[in-house]
Order: C-alpha cells, then structure tokens, then sequence
C-alpha cells in the first residue's frame, strides 16, 4: 500500500497534474514529512500510508499561499472534511488541491470510534475500506445531574498542563491571533491555566468546525476528553441548525452568515426560564 | 474586567447587595435595550440592584468569549438584552446574537451550568416596564440558581494555591 500511495503521487507529478506534494516518510521509528517536487524523488520510494496519523490538513494552509500550480495531499476522510470545511472557511482552495485517499484500516477505525472512515472510491488509492466504528465518550459527560457533569468537565480540565498542543494540532484552529494568547481573556504565562474558559473558548470555536479527527484528544498529555466537549458544542449546531462540518461543501457554517428570521435556531423570541 | 466586577454595591451609591446575594451582568444594546433601561430610570420603575450593565453598540459585538470570561471572573448570571429581531439598528446584527446565544447557551448547559445562569432577552427604547420584570424575574431566577459554583471553584483554588488569584 505505501508503494501504491509513492506511485500515485509520481504519477500525478509526471502528468503535471500537481507542481508539489506532501508525502510522509518512514526515518526510523518517526514519520516525517516531505515536501516533493519532482516524480524521482527519492522520497517517494519511502511514502507512508500506515496507520499513524498526522494532520495533512495543516500542510494545505501552509504550502498553498507560496506554490504554483496543484498541491497533492494524501488524506484520510476526516482529512477532507477538514479541508471541505477550511475550504468554506477561506483558508485553502479545494480545486488547487489533488486529493490522494488514504483509505484507514479497521484498527485505526476502531481505535479513533470514527463514524466516517471510509474514503470514496473516487479518489481512493487501493486498501480495504473500514466499518463504521462506535464513538464511546466517556459516560459521566452524560450524567443526568448537571452538577456531575460540571464536576467531571472540572476534574478533567484542572489536568491541563497548558502545552497548547490541542490548538496547535489541529488544522481548524487557523486563527492567525488566537485568543488563547488574548491576556484580557486567558492569564497568560506560566502556572496552571484558567479553567474552564481555557477549554471553553476552544470549544466554541470548534462548535461549527470540528470534524471530529479526535487528534486533540490523542495528542493531550492529561488524557482530557476534548473530543467529547467539541463533540457536545457541534452536536448544538447540528440540532439547532441542521449543519455538519465538513461533509456538504455547499452548505454554509450557520454562525458565518446572518440568514433570516428562519435560520435563528428558535431563538427569535429570546430565551425563557426553563 | 476585574474593574468592573469590583466595582458593586456601595460604592455607586447603590443598594448595598450583600456579599452572599447574586452578581449578575448584564449587556444591553445601545439603541433598544440601555434606552429601556434609562426609560425604567426615569419612570422610577423599581429593580433589584444587582445588575452592571455594560453598554454595547449591537448584542452582535458581543463575543461568546465575553459571556466565557464573565463567568470565568466569578459572575452568577448573564444577561443580554437587544434590539427585538427586525429591530436592529445595524439590521441584522441581532440575527447573529441570537445563532451565538443558542450554541453558548447549549454549550453551557451540557457541561453542566445551571440554564437559569444566562438568558436572552429582546427589550426595545419602549419598554421600560418589561426592563423591570425581565431584571426582576431574572435576579430571582439567578438567586434561585444560587452563587456560582465556578466562582466557589476559583476561591477554593486562589485559596488552596495561598495566591489571590491565578498566576498572570
């Protein structure tokens, strides 16, 4: 499989259809990437398509604004909805991109209780397609009693250590000011962070974004359940107001645009005691 | 922020609110709401005094992060009070508060935040009197909903670390 992934990618430097690619490599026990620019780079004898995961996305934001010409990608499917989202966000062109499927194993799958795995047969390289798996968020997230919610997002946020490498992972967070660095939001320097608003204004931000990749969660240190608290503020924009990040490109993000009186998610009369 | 919040009770020449009651936020549009507001006032309409308001052009400036950080900084309830919808000075800026409002408020409450705690209200220049009875009702909703349980989190920190608050 990783042979057929250095062939496809060849192939599409040879034809013209890409100026560049990203490809990753095996170096030992590390996966790198690579920025290639011709098809007999030696690079490509090395491109890696296992299970590891890394956010190609990113590569997208990064190399498009300097290059000419089509950027190809390997990309697993939560890697393009990533980029169907960042696509309708302003930050990369989808038609400069050439999109290689990188199809996820059933272990990946399972292991990430991914929803979407598979990858479309129209842009997928060889590879068996894996089943849907369960997502399992963690069961004292849905606690009836509001008060062990609180206590359990509480207990798990005052773990945080504050090495920003959820925001920094993640390839929606693309926010060249962030107001995580914001003093008059967030104390800044060393020392525990503030909680929760740390962990909040992430959260908000990822209500109409997050594909649910989990990278977050599996990069975090303190092993907070990051993907279940995006996965509650997407789930309000999905009832409230039908959308999904990432999965129909025509569809725009309902907090980006002003609408009608229709598109209000029942708030038109202002709230009421509940 | 913090100038702000210290800036309660006694010292404005307000009913002193006692230590234990309710400290409530309140953002009111400049056009519709801060005018009922003042409407209330000089129809010497009666309300608890345990509102700041903040004055903002639109509740569309309003950050979700704003309603974050009030309830980061101690705060039991928030309050956001416009222009009703078709009403807005900017013509659609209220449109935006209320998308927002809906996933702030949601959010909130699935991580556990007493839904009492925040609530969205549409008040025109007009309407002194609904100024009163939705300030009224919602000092009462929040003191039903009692302090904040952030706000008893941070001091339990700021205590436990011997620090007044979190390093800066």
């Amino acid at each position: 499989m990783n042979e057929e992934l250095g062939d496809a990618i060849k192939q599409a430097l040879e034809s013209g259809d890409a100026s560049a690619a990203v490809v990753l490599t095996e170096s030992g026990d590390e996966i790198v990437p690579r920025i290639v620019t011709g098809p007999d780079d030696p690079a490509l004898e090395s491109a890696y398509a296992g299970d590891r995961r890394y956010p190609m996305a990113s590569f997208a934001i990064l190399l498009l604004p300097g290059l000419e010409g089509r950027l190809a990608v390997p990309v697993r499917e939560c890697d393009r909805r990533m980029l169907t989202e960042l696509h309708k966000h302003n930050q990369v062109d989808t038609s400069r991109l050439v999109l290689l499927g990188v199809p996820c194993s059933q272990e990946v799958a399972d292991a990430c209780g991914c929803d979407h795995p598979f990858t479309p047969a129209d842009i997928a390289i060889a590879g068996s397609l894996a089943h849907p798996a369960e997502p399992s968020p963690p069961p004292e997230s849905l606690a009836e009693d509001p008060s062990e919610r609180l206590a359990f997002w509480l207990d798990s946020f005052s773990r945080c250590i504050k090495c920003m490498g959820c925001r920094n992972i993640c390839p929606m967070c693309y926010c060249k000011e962030c107001a995580l660095d914001d003093p008059n939001l967030v104390g800044q320097g060393s020392g525990p962070p503030d909680t929760p608003i740390f962990h909040l204004i992430r959260a908000i931000d990822m209500a109409d974004r997050c594909v649910d990749c989990g990278m977050c969660e599996a990069i975090c240190p303190s092993e907070i359940p990051l993907r279940q608290l995006y996965r509650m503020a997407r789930l309000v924009v999905e009832e409230a107001f039908g959308y999904q990040p990432g999965l129909d490109p025509d569809q725009v993000s309902p907090i980006k645009m002003l609408g009608g009186p229709e598109d209000l998610g029942g708030m038109e009369g202002g709230s009421r005691a509940d | 922020m913090e100038e702000i919040l210290a800036g309660t009770g006694e010292e404005q020449g307000r009913e002193a609110s006692s230590e234990e009651d309710v400290k409530i936020l309140a953002f009111l549009c400049n056009w519709c709401s801060y005018a009922g507001a003042d409407l209330a006032g000089v129809s010497r309409l009666q309300y608890p005094p345990n509102v700041l308001d903040i004055r903002v052009m639109c509740t569309g400036t309003i950050s979700p992060y704003f309603v974050l950080k009030a309830f980061q900084e101690g705060i039991d309830g928030v309050l956001i009070a416009g222009c009703h919808i078709g009403d807005c000075h900017y013509d659609k800026g209220n449109y935006a508060t209320a998308k927002r409002f809906r996933v702030i408020k949601d959010l909130l409450v699935g991580m556990g935040i007493d839904p009492r705690r925040i609530r969205l209200e549409w008040v025109s220049a007009a309407e002194g009197a609904k100024f009163q009875d939705v300030i009224t009702s919602f000092t009462e909703q929040v003191r039903a909903a009692g302090k904040s349980p952030l706000a008893r989190d941070r001091a339990a920190l700021a205590k436990a670390s011997g620090r007044e608050g979190v390093d800066r």
